[in-house]
């Protein structure tokens, strides 16, 4: 029977040991510097900007896609609100980090989160202040931020088919997240346009901020103390 | 409860109050010098508007795509003749074909130039004088042309067409709306091509 | 400065009178190791040379032609082509009002050659051309302008206007 006896022998042959595993390298690549994001420190005392342009280009490309894939402006609008969300619920976190450790504290009052919006989340993204901070005339929960030329419109034209549409939804977006973040959760957070006709500020942008009918009466309460 | 809401009235008042002072402090010292400049803001379009800059007479802009189309048309003060809008997209397709053909029949000889590098590229017609105009070509590396006309005693025409370049630049190409390659009816570039061109 | 080519193109779009001063480049071919074929690259090396004249004199008329007619266009009636410029050359223009079409190819450095084109056209192709009695009215295929006297002529005009200082 000299099949049996030549299959081991194949058998021999056919065996080859698995390749022994290559030590792990990462692909990740780093700046020449070696340095990656991870390894600075997260609490900057100097504003380190990045570049318009390059924002520009990405904001552009955020914009292409969720208008190809929605069907109407407030569809944009609400997708590019939810592309800025998770950015204000971080960022709060990183701004709180950032401020000298025994002053800093988590707005705990509509007004002081509206402060903290207009001045230091403003500052710390587009190195400025907000242009100004007013609360709606009609109803008690609803307040405004206004900016007169929104960072993230610079280029933006928007075509006369979809006026309507604000960009600055995506930033309406971080101070939404921003708001529910601090625990004053609101019903949305809006941006319009409120330049017509204005010569100067056509771009002129308007955050409207509902909060919670909860949310206000509390506030009234600890007001009142 | 009518207490409280005073005081938050007033905190706005403050926080507006802040900023006017802040914005009126810019206006104070608008300089163009680049360290300033990032600190300064004033309206994008203020920016532009021509300072010293007396004598300016640019007559229109047309841009010509790199397959000889013409995407943008427009007239900044009388001067030159009315066409209608089929006789400038003729124009246009006239003058790109004229373009490529001045670059044929080039008759310098070759320039030196180091061994390794790349050679100089041959440019088309950069410039053309009438005796009513000059007409000033750009073209930019990936192949869009831009044309200027402008009065003959016009100085500094290169510099003109190039700041036209960068605001194409940052108002049409990080535009979202914008189609590659498709008339531009970009408002924010017709206005600030506006401020920078139109004589106040 | 220098000066590379003058044209003369007649009121029926032809060239009748050509004179270049720097050498064409030479055509881009690889250096041949071999020189076998070499007879034949040399005839048809030569005969590429006149066509490309030929068909430069056509290139250059096209475009100037086109370029005369957006002027028109653009600046109305009384408008005149004056030049163009590219970064490696520069085109000098002139028409008389009998439709004779003037043309210099200088390098980009030339000011304003309109006056020598037009001085040319008057104390050269009128002296010489014009008023001579075996010239004929029309000159098909460049008949009778190539003459001893205008190109003697315009050889030490031009001379004279690019002398080296």
């Amino acid at each position: 029977m000299p099949g049996p006896v030549a299959a081991p022998a194949d058998k021999e042959d056919n065996f080859k040991p698995l390749p022994p595993t290559k030590p792990f390298q990462s692909t990740l690549r780093y700046p020449s510097s070696r340095k990656s994001i991870y390894d600075r420190n997260l609490n900057r005392t100097r504003v380190n900007e990045s570049s318009l342009a390059s924002f520009a280009y990405l904001f552009n490309t955020l914009i292409t896609y969720h208008h190809s894939k929605s069907g109407s402006v407030s569809e944009i609008e609400t997708r590019l609100n939810r592309a800025g969300y998770p950015i204000g619920t971080k960022l709060l976190d990183l701004l709180l980090y950032r401020q000298p450790p025994r002053t800093a504290t988590r707005p705990t009052r509509i007004l002081e989160l509206l402060q903290f919006v207009h001045g230091t989340v403003w500052r710390a993204l587009f190195n400025r202040t907000a242009d100004a901070l007013e609360q709606g005339t009609e109803k008690k929960n609803e307040y405004m931020i206004i900016d007169n030329e929104p960072l993230v419109n610079s280029f933006i034209s928007i075509p006369k088919e979809i006026s309507q549409l604000n960009c600055a939804a995506f930033v309406a977006g971080i101070i939404e997240g921003m708001c529910d973040a601090t625990g004053l959760s609101t019903d949305g957070v809006t941006a319009h346009w409120a330049g017509e006709g204005d010569e100067l500020w056509p771009g002129k942008t308007i955050f409207l901020l509902r909060f919670k009918e909860s949310v206000v009466e509390r506030d009234e309460a600890l007001k009142a103390g | 409860m009518s207490g409280a809401g005073g005081n938050a009235t007033q905190q706005l008042r403050l926080a507006r109050h802040h900023h006017r002072n802040q914005r009126q402090s810019h206006y104070s010292h608008t300089s163009f010098t680049s360290t300033d400049n990032q600190n300064v803001r004033c309206s994008p379009f203020a920016t532009y508007l021509p300072t010293n800059t007396p004598n300016r007479v640019v007559f229109a802009l047309l841009i010509i795509n790199k397959a000889g189309g013409l995407v943008y048309n427009r007239t900044f003060a009388p001067g030159l003749q009315k066409l209608d809008g089929n006789d400038y997209l003729i124009l246009a397709g006239t003058f790109h074909g004229i373009h490529a053909i001045s670059r044929q029949i080039n008759p310098a000889p070759a320039a030196q130039h180091l061994p390794g590098y790349r050679r100089p590229p041959t440019t088309g017609l950069e410039s053309l004088e009438s005796s009513h105009f000059r007409l000033t070509c750009f073209q930019t590396p990936t192949g869009v042309k831009f044309l200027l006309f402008t009065s003959p005693e016009q100085p500094n025409t290169e510099v003109v067409v190039r700041r036209c370049y960068e605001i194409y630049g940052d108002y049409v190409m990080k535009n979202p709306f914008y189609s590659m390659e498709m008339p531009i009816r970009v408002e924010k570039f017709d206005r600030a091509l506006g401020g920078y061109l139109v004589r106040p | 400065m220098s000066v590379y080519a003058f044209f003369i193109f007649d009121r029926h779009t032809e060239c009748i009178y050509t004179k270049r001063w720097a050498p064409v480049p030479p055509p881009q071919q690889p250096p041949t190791t071999n020189g076998y074929a070499r007879g034949a690259t040399d005839a048809s090396i030569l005969a590429r040379k006149a066509l490309k004249a030929e068909d430069d004199a056509k290139l250059i008329f096209g475009t100037v032609f086109s370029l005369r007619r957006m002027v028109r266009q653009l600046g109305g009636e009384d408008d005149q082509f004056l030049s163009y410029r590219t970064a490696e050359y520069k085109l000098h223009y002139f028409e008389t009002p009998t439709q004779l079409k003037f043309l210099m190819l200088t390098d980009t450095r030339v000011g304003n050659m309109r006056t020598a084109l037009h001085q040319i056209w008057a104390t050269l192709y009128v002296e010489y051309v014009v008023k001579s009695p075996l010239s004929p009215a029309e000159h098909p295929k460049g008949v009778g302008v190539a003459n001893e006297l205008f190109d003697g002529g315009l050889e030490s005009f031009i001379a004279s206007l690019f002398a080296p200082q």
